[in-house]
């Protein structure tokens, strides 16, 4: 994948997070009642709507979070021949991490 | 004020372990610029400081220098446009350092030649051997002359939060150049030079700082440039970018001028009889 | 003979990542740039956190009760609202780079005039409209908080 492609997928991701991590902060943190509650979030877990939008958050959220990682350790002089590791350990680490953050969502639904 | 105080910043790499700073008291005068200080002080006080300076218009570049903490052209900086009696002087941040305010360039040079500075056109036999001027009009010439202003002095490198951490990022003077030769419609290398700024240390790691734009002495505007090549970057990769149309060359005239008479010579030619 | 000198490595000068905290007598923008990083960096350690904290879902009501009355630590809560703020710093700061690296709302190149003004120092209008969207909402989630 071209380095345009990496960003253009930035700024989709980048879209995406503002209306989905949006929602997902009103409501946890600005709406009525005790949306922390355990009663509060099984409900939500086990709504096809909010599960959707937690899977969307994760995905978008863990793609924009690496590539501006990835992005600030090219800055540090990384040379030509070390960041295709620095692109490997990112994508195996991220998604080993991501597997671990997607199990949550969908064990609870 | 009557003086003014240079804090020098000296470097000898032979002698000196680390930079540090000299002062040095100077007179001052109305309309004095930095680089008048600093010529004061080797013609009078110290003639071992180390400099580049040429022009002294602000045309040439040379004497690009961090001066109060901004990159800024020596020559171009008169001492009461920054309105302090204290001028701290330093080499630009982001070269090495040859000796004390001489910056070592050569890193600027060799990235503005990888991406290409030159019109590469579509028709090279006319290039080659032109027959009439590419016609170019004021509009098309408005999408690129601002950066073809560029005099090379590297004050917008040296303002640059990425190139101060990164030495391998192309930097704010390759990447406008990068636009000013592709948005020219004599030019047809625009895909060309996309290859060498859609790299992991080209465009990309530009983050819309401005800190580029605000040194540049010329006002040339890199961080402009930059942007819109990253729009245009982004509009070839998804096909969206309309294919530029050649130049055509210009008509030939259908009535062609009188050719003028070449008056007498006044003066004797060698060879010929008077 | 001369012994041939060693050449020795030139200093490098480089102002490196205190560059990015001050780096001399630039406008806001150059710093806004440095926040966006911070806010950046700052919201990838809350959401692995929060992907701890989100964890304990797993193991039931007791485990999900124990860790939200863990966190209902009023430095937490400082720690909630700053996190809020980072967000929304980081994001309409960055919607406002994404329209300018673009291209949008920059303007056209011209030929220079002396005084020379940039294109973002000429069209700065959007950032403060940007950053006083954001104090404005950080100052209404702060009362919010504290209500």
């Amino acid at each position: 994948m071209r380095e345009v492609h990496l960003k253009i997928l930035q700024y989709i991701t980048a879209i995406g997070i503002f209306f989905f991590v949006g929602v997902h902060l009103l409501v946890s943190h600005f709406s009525s009642g005790d949306p922390e509650s355990w009663t509060s979030v099984v409900s939500r877990a086990t709504s096809s709507g909010w599960f959707a939008l937690y899977i969307f958050i994760l995905v978008f959220g863990f793609y924009h979070t690496l590539n501006g990682l990835r992005t600030i350790i090219l800055e540090f002089s990384i040379p030509q021949r070390a960041i295709k590791a620095v692109d490997w350990t990112l994508m195996i680490g991220g998604l080993a991490v991501f597997g671990y953050a997607i199990y949550i969502p969908i064990k609870a639904f | 004020m009557e003086n003014v105080t240079y804090r020098v910043q000296r470097y000898d790499p032979d002698k000196d372990q680390k930079p540090h700073i000299q002062e040095f008291v100077i007179p001052f005068r109305h309309g004095m610029t930095v680089l008048d200080g600093l010529i004061y002080i080797k013609e009078n006080v110290d003639n071992t400081l180390s400099f580049r300076s040429s022009c002294r218009m602000g045309i040439c570049g040379s004497c690009g220098m961090l001066i109060n903490n901004l990159p800024m052209l020596a020559c171009h900086t008169p001492i009461e446009e920054l309105k302090k009696d204290t001028i701290t002087v330093k080499p630009l941040p982001n070269f090495p350092i040859v000796k004390d305010l001489v910056a070592d360039l050569s890193t600027l040079f060799s990235k503005h030649k990888s991406i290409k500075p030159y019109i590469i056109p579509q028709d090279t036999a006319e290039a080659e051997k032109p027959t009439a001027e590419f016609v170019q009009a004021q509009g098309q010439l408005e999408e690129f002359v601002q950066f073809a202003y560029c005099v090379k002095c590297g004050l917008c490198m040296a303002a640059c939060p990425t190139v101060a951490t990164d030495k391998h990022f192309l930097g704010p003077q390759p990447l406008a150049q990068s636009y000013r030769y592709s948005a020219d419609r004599r030019d047809s290398g625009a895909k060309e030079r996309f290859k060498v700024t859609d790299t992991p240390h080209g465009i990309w790691l530009c983050h819309l700082a401005g800190a580029c734009s605000e040194a540049c002495p010329k006002g040339v505007d890199p961080a402009l440039a930059m942007q819109l090549l990253k729009r245009a970057m982004i509009s070839d990769s998804l096909h969206l970018r309309k294919k530029p149309v050649p130049p055509s060359v210009a008509p030939t005239p259908a009535e062609k001028k009188p050719r003028i008479a070449v008056p007498e010579f006044t003066i004797k030619q060698p060879g010929t009889k008077s | 003979m001369e012994a041939a000198s060693k050449q020795k490595v030139p200093l490098q000068n480089r102002l490196g990542i205190k560059g990015w905290a001050w780096a001399g007598r630039y406008k806001i923008e150059r710093y806004l740039y440095t926040l966006h990083r911070l806010t950046g960096l700052g919201l990838f350690a809350y959401i692995t956190l929060h992907l701890v904290a989100n964890g304990s879902r797993l193991w039931g009501e007791g485990s999900w009760e124990g860790t939200m009355n863990f966190l209902s630590n009023p430095g937490f809560k400082v720690g909630e609202y700053l996190v809020i703020a980072a967000f929304v710093f980081h994001a309409l700061n960055g919607g406002r780079l994404m329209l300018q690296q673009l291209g949008f709302t920059l303007g056209k190149p011209k030929p220079p005039v002396y005084p020379y003004v940039d294109a973002m120092r000429r069209r700065r209008s959007l950032m403060w409209a940007v950053l006083v969207i954001i104090v404005g909402l950080a100052i209404y989630v702060l009362v919010k908080f504290a209500m």
